[in-house]
């Protein structure tokens, strides 16, 4: 053998002992996250029930039915659109863990985009797990991507375009759950994903969604309720009951023209009146410093305290931090008020849900508190 | 000092140092770099963020490798001294004019596309053998394919770092048309002019063609350019028919109209072809790959958010000049429109949202012309030849320069000019 080909042995067997070490890393993203449903949980089911095509496949889903067998309302709570948006999946936790339905009925997916909970973004440098401190101990979960799996939609196009709108997105945008609404049955992957929910909601005859979200402080639309044109009355009644509690949330209306969103695709296709919720999420931001667990967490960033300070761009971030827990405490409370709003519009159909933990017993008790 | 500027200026001594002391490849430099960044910044050699990095612009990497592969394919059938041979002949007596088409035509790919590298290894190598001809220096010519590239990728219909701003500030990708030709097209034809100008005096045409090769198409025919026709045919259905026309990747069209360009011309030498275009290509892909592992450690330590902060925290009177420099220096368009360009917009709300988006993309496709990875420079300077892809980024100085002077007025003016273009 030549001496380039020693070099070639030596930097092979290092690519393949780096890629080993890096590659029980990401397989490690393939194990289920482990969540313990309340005793009220009348039963559970996959999303590819709606789409057989998605059976088996990284689209598929877990679905928890809470049905209280008294006729009323039947309301669907999605977590995890975007699976690095943790408040929303953890909140949406939080109420499988906990909800028992008095009237009506209550649908959740905890982990809407399951294929994003597989992979993190490339040149994010964020953390595959975080670990909130349960009842019963330790639980770990999983932090994932904004979109699904490159693995399981590739190659991305240069340019994404929404069906049916043909409007024109970036091309990663393809891989985002929440602009393939309505999806269609012979679409990519993500397209069949958001075509499952969209017979869900028709099926199941869902009467009030919700899709839980978190954004970058800098985003506009932070602390927000937003809906579709027929959720507006039901939505400002909500938003002034949260402001008598002093939590300021902004109603927004869906943009027309804006195409593959919830608010706006499952508002436009199906009878349902949707809402979708935002909290102020520091990870996600440009503006981050050190990128980790505790940031997820705790939600402390020194830059975006800075930035909040500076005034030069509206920033949505506490100085004290947007800690996990005040954000699911958020979720849970926007949540409440939009279902009573709903309730006091459609007294002849109505829902009530139980045992939804309170913001301040979140917010001082911790989430974990409220995680089996 | 700032703990997360000792962390960049590590990675940056790192850098600098593998590259003009131990002469390592600029890929490898860039990835020892890296880990001595995350080792100052407290992360130990994370391993598993190294290797993600490296996945960032897998897509870059695969669009590349397939393009150089399809260009000696081209090149070797003589599609490509076809072609220069023609355009001189028939359009040596207008050079002004020729200079215009030449910029557009180099353009072409990346308004189609919204990729800047597919103008310089498509359209900017089939132009930059007559424009060497012509007499203007290779640098030059490198540089004015590089610009061109960036405008093209600017230009619309297409324009990615525009959805990438858009994207984060929920705007959607509507009215942009007529800010990007605004921002566009006369910078396009005042570089022409600049290039026309100063380089091309007197043309001795038989003296040019006989520096150029032959023309082949006597011998093959319109045959010798079925290749070119289904690659371009094949972007273009993309976009104007996507319900006929799949889109099955810039990669696979790249590989389909090399394997096509096989029998169309010229005997081509496949293996050698092949093995030649990927040894060209790999100090370019090396860099994406530690371009990857660079921002991806950039991130995780903090030094991104650093960045983007500094920006925010500059005075008024040098923001627009914080705007000028930082941008660029994020060295990518992608990333300074997704970094900056979010937080930008927000700044100058209250002015025309679409003008100032479309603005600051312009200023973030500067960044694929700056160093560290210098990507279309380093592209150029390899189509050309060049050893030192910094001296097409020198030789660029005077259109970038105009450029950045251009997108910061139209961001001052923004409200004026979307009234004007309504």
């Amino acid at each position: 053998m030549q001496r380039h080909h020693y070099s070639a042995v030596v930097l092979l067997s290092v690519g393949l002992i780096v890629s080993g070490i890096a590659s029980a890393d990401f397989l490690s993203m393939y194990k289920a996250d482990a969540l313990h449903p309340s005793a009220s949980l009348t039963k559970s089911g996959m999303l590819s029930d709606y789409v057989p095509a998605l059976k088996g496949t990284n689209g598929d889903t877990r679905v928890y039915y809470y049905e209280s067998g008294n006729p009323g309302a039947t309301i669907l709570l999605l977590g995890g659109t975007h699976p690095n948006e943790s408040a929303g999946f953890i909140a949406a936790t939080v109420l499988v863990e906990n909800a028992h339905v008095a009237k009506g009925r209550l649908i959740v997916v905890p982990q809407a985009c399951a294929s994003g909970f597989t992979v993190t973004d490339p040149l994010e440098g964020c953390p595959t797990h975080f670990t909130v401190a349960a009842q019963s101990g330790p639980r770990t979960f999983r932090f994932g991507a904004r979109g699904g799996n490159p693995l399981h939609q590739w190659p991305d196009p240069l340019v994404y375009r929404h069906f049916p709108s043909g409007q024109q997105l970036s091309g990663m945008e393809s891989r985002n759950l929440n602009r393939s609404y309505p999806g269609r049955e012979n679409g990519s992957f993500m397209e069949k994903v958001g075509y499952a929910f969209v017979q869900m909601i028709k099926k199941e005859k869902v009467d009030i969604a919700f899709d839980l979200h978190e954004a970058a402080p800098e985003v506009m639309i932070i602390n927000a309720i937003i809906t579709h044109e027929k959720g507006s009355d039901i939505g400002a009644s909500a938003v002034l009951n949260l402001e008598f509690e002093d939590l300021k949330y902004s109603l927004e209306i869906s943009p027309k023209n804006f195409h593959g969103l919830s608010h706006r695709e499952w508002g436009d296709s199906t009878d349902v009146v949707p809402f979708l919720m935002e909290t102020s999420n520091p990870i996600q931001g440009r503006m981050r410093g050190i990128t980790n667990e505790k940031l997820i967490l705790e939600g402390q960033d020194p830059f975006y305290r800075i930035a909040a300070q500076l005034g030069t761009v509206r920033i949505t971030y506490e100085l004290d931090g947007e800690p996990l827990s005040l954000r699911v405490a958020r979720h849970l409370q926007g949540f409440r008020r939009v279902v009573e709003a709903y309730n006091e519009a459609h007294p002849e159909k109505t829902a009530i849900v139980e045992n939804v933990p309170e913001y301040l017993s979140v917010v001082k008790q911790g989430v974990g508190n409220f995680l089996r | 000092m700032q703990f997360e500027l000792v962390i960049l200026l590590s990675m940056l001594i790192v850098f600098a140092a593998g590259v003009f002391w131990l002469k390592l490849p600029a890929g490898v430099a860039m990835a020892a770099a890296s880990v001595v960044g995350a080792l100052v910044g407290g992360q130990g050699i994370p391993i598993r963020h190294l290797v993600e990095g490296t996945f960032g612009y897998l897509d870059a990497v695969l669009i590349i490798a397939t393009a150089m592969i399809f260009m000696k394919i081209v090149e070797a059938t003589g599609a490509l001294g076809t072609i220069s041979y023609g355009m001189i002949k028939s359009l040596y007596r207008f050079p002004t004019l020729l200079m215009i088409l030449v910029a557009f035509f180099v353009m072409f790919p990346g308004m189609l596309t919204g990729l800047s590298s597919a103008c310089i290894l498509t359209t900017g190598a089939l132009v930059a053998p007559a424009l060497v001809g012509m007499g203007i220096p290779a640098v030059s010519v490198g540089a004015f394919i590089a610009v061109m590239a960036v405008f093209g990728m600017i230009a619309p219909p297409i324009n990615i770092p525009v959805m990438i701003i858009g994207g984060g500030v929920d705007m959607p990708y509507v009215g942009f048309e007529k800010p990007l030709i605004f921002l566009t097209f006369p910078l396009a034809i005042v570089t022409a002019l600049y290039v026309r100008v100063r380089f091309i005096r007197k043309i001795d045409v038989n003296d040019i063609l006989d520096k150029l090769p032959k023309s082949v198409y006597a011998k093959h025919g319109m045959k010798l350019f079925l290749p070119l026709f289904v690659v371009i045919g094949l972007m273009v259905g993309i976009r104007v028919a996507p319900d006929f026309v799949p889109d099955i990747g810039i990669p696979l069209i790249f590989m389909i109209g090399a394997v096509i360009g096989i029998w169309t011309g010229e005997r081509v030498e496949v293996i050698s072809v092949v093995r030649n275009a990927i040894r060209e290509s790999l100090p370019v892909l090396g860099i994406l790959v530690g371009v990857g592992m660079f921002v991806q450690i950039m991130t995780l330590t903090g030094v991104r958010g650093y960045l983007a902060v500094s920006a925010l925290q500059l005075p008024a009177a040098l923001l627009y000049l914080g705007i000028a420099v930082i941008m660029p220096a994020m060295g990518s368009a992608y990333a300074a429109s997704s970094v900056i360009g979010v937080p930008l917009v927000f700044v100058f709300l209250g002015r025309n949202e679409i003008v100032v988006t479309s603005a600051l993309s312009l200023i973030a496709g500067i960044g694929d012309l700056m160093p560290p990875p210098s990507l279309l420079c380093v592209f150029a300077a390899q189509l050309l030849g060049i050893k030192n892809h910094f001296t097409v980024l020198k030789a660029a100085i005077v259109p970038i320069l105009v450029a950045l002077i251009f997108g910061i007025v139209t961001i001052i003016y923004a409200a004026d000019i979307g009234s004007m273009l309504k």
